[in-house]
């Protein structure tokens, strides 16, 4: 079968429970020394960063954008928090021997197919959808999900209960019942 | 100083991220299929850990607080808005990063495809927010703040309900 050629992993290194205690450590850690966690607002900063130094005049056109990117600086605790993500995402995977250049996931692949444009491309489109929505709802599954419902934020449950049905409904639609049977090894 | 802070917290959630396999496309796409509840269990453990213990800081006044506004409708629209692009991608914006540093092309894309979202929003924003931001505008209020009383008293039974969920909730969903 074609799923042979997907390369092989080694199993996740971390337990759900020991992932979920860190993460929430790391919450409180963060809490106490700086803020709570949030990564979306920092596409922004980017954003408004690289169109500030390529494109100046546009800028002046959002106030969000100067609002968000303050001072127009990539120097602040929350985009070098943000920065530390892949860090250490890449310094874990290399670590842990998995590092992987695949395109397509198996499970897309197997329902999908093969095509890397067609992967790439939905991915793309994906991709603007969440970081419109995170901005939109003023958090994404960081700031809204672990940090807002932490702080028993009202706007961060209804935002998470929304985003479960707009995902769940999502799913059903791109992989309908009846389902392939779910083969092991994969992640 | 507070930027090397951000980089380790950062790091370490990254870190964490990858080695728990939330930025495996697949492992989230089971999770929303009710297949694979790795990353709900998850989830709900940090919640859990983290509601108690912020609250835990709160009352001791060592928290720093970050409210998000309440505004129905636009929260309600971003919330769906965010589950689509969740359930097409298999990535959040922060497991994204995570996905690309491990050299996942798919993941680099939805970083890309997140840039142009969130400055497409950027641009947008002021209509928007003339429009939807202002329906069922509360500003920054929380459960226990409603209910007149210390986070803490909530956050305790909440949180442990959460941590009991998780561990409760099987591993493996469903698999028709």
């Amino acid at each position: 079968m074609s799923m042979a050629r997907a390369r092989k992993l080694g199993p996740i290194p971390l337990s759900w429970w020991g992932g979920g205690l860190a993460i929430g450590l790391i919450l409180i850690i963060a809490t106490a020394l700086a803020e709570p966690i949030g990564v979306s607002a920092q596409y922004v900063v980017l954003d408004g960063v690289l169109l500030h130094a390529l494109a100046p005049a546009t800028v002046e056109q959002s106030p969000y954008l100067e609002k968000t990117a303050k001072g127009w600086t990539l120097q602040t605790y929350e985009f070098f928090f943000v920065l530390g993500i892949p860090l250490g995402a890449f310094l874990s995977a290399l670590a842990t021997r998995r590092l992987s250049t695949r395109v397509v996931p198996s499970e897309w692949a197997a329902r999908f197919g093969y095509s890397p444009a067609k992967r790439l491309a939905w991915s793309f489109v994906g991709g603007f959808l969440l970081l419109f929505g995170a901005r939109f709802g003023g958090g994404c599954t960081s700031g809204h999900m672990i940090s807002g419902i932490s702080q028993l934020a009202v706007s961060s449950m209804l935002f998470t209960a929304a985003l479960f049905a707009g995902a769940m409904l999502t799913v059903r639609y791109l992989y309908p019942y009846p389902n392939r049977p779910n083969r092991e090894g994969r992640a | 100083m507070k930027l090397l802070l951000g980089l380790i917290l950062g790091g370490a959630f990254g870190a964490v991220l990858q080695m728990s396999g939330a930025s495996s496309y697949t492992k989230m796409t089971n999770a929303l299929r009710l297949r694979d509840f790795t990353i709900i269990k998850l989830i709900l453990m940090a919640i859990g850990v983290g509601m108690i213990g912020v609250n835990l800081l709160d009352a001791l006044g060592l928290a720093n607080i970050r409210i998000k506004d309440l505004y129905v409708l636009g929260i309600l629209a971003a919330g769906l808005i965010f589950g689509v692009g969740l359930a097409v991608s298999g990535y959040c914006p922060g497991t994204a990063l995570a996905a690309a540093a491990e050299g996942k092309p798919d993941a680099w894309a939805t970083v890309l495809g997140g840039l142009l979202g969130a400055a497409v929003f950027a641009f947008l924003f002021p209509e928007l927010e003339e429009h939807l931001l202002s329906i069922g505008s509360y500003g920054k209020i929380t459960l226990h703040g409603e209910l007149g009383i210390a986070g803490i008293w909530l956050a305790v039974p909440l949180g442990g309900l959460f941590i009991w969920l998780a561990f409760r909730l099987p591993l493996k969903g469903e698999t028709r």
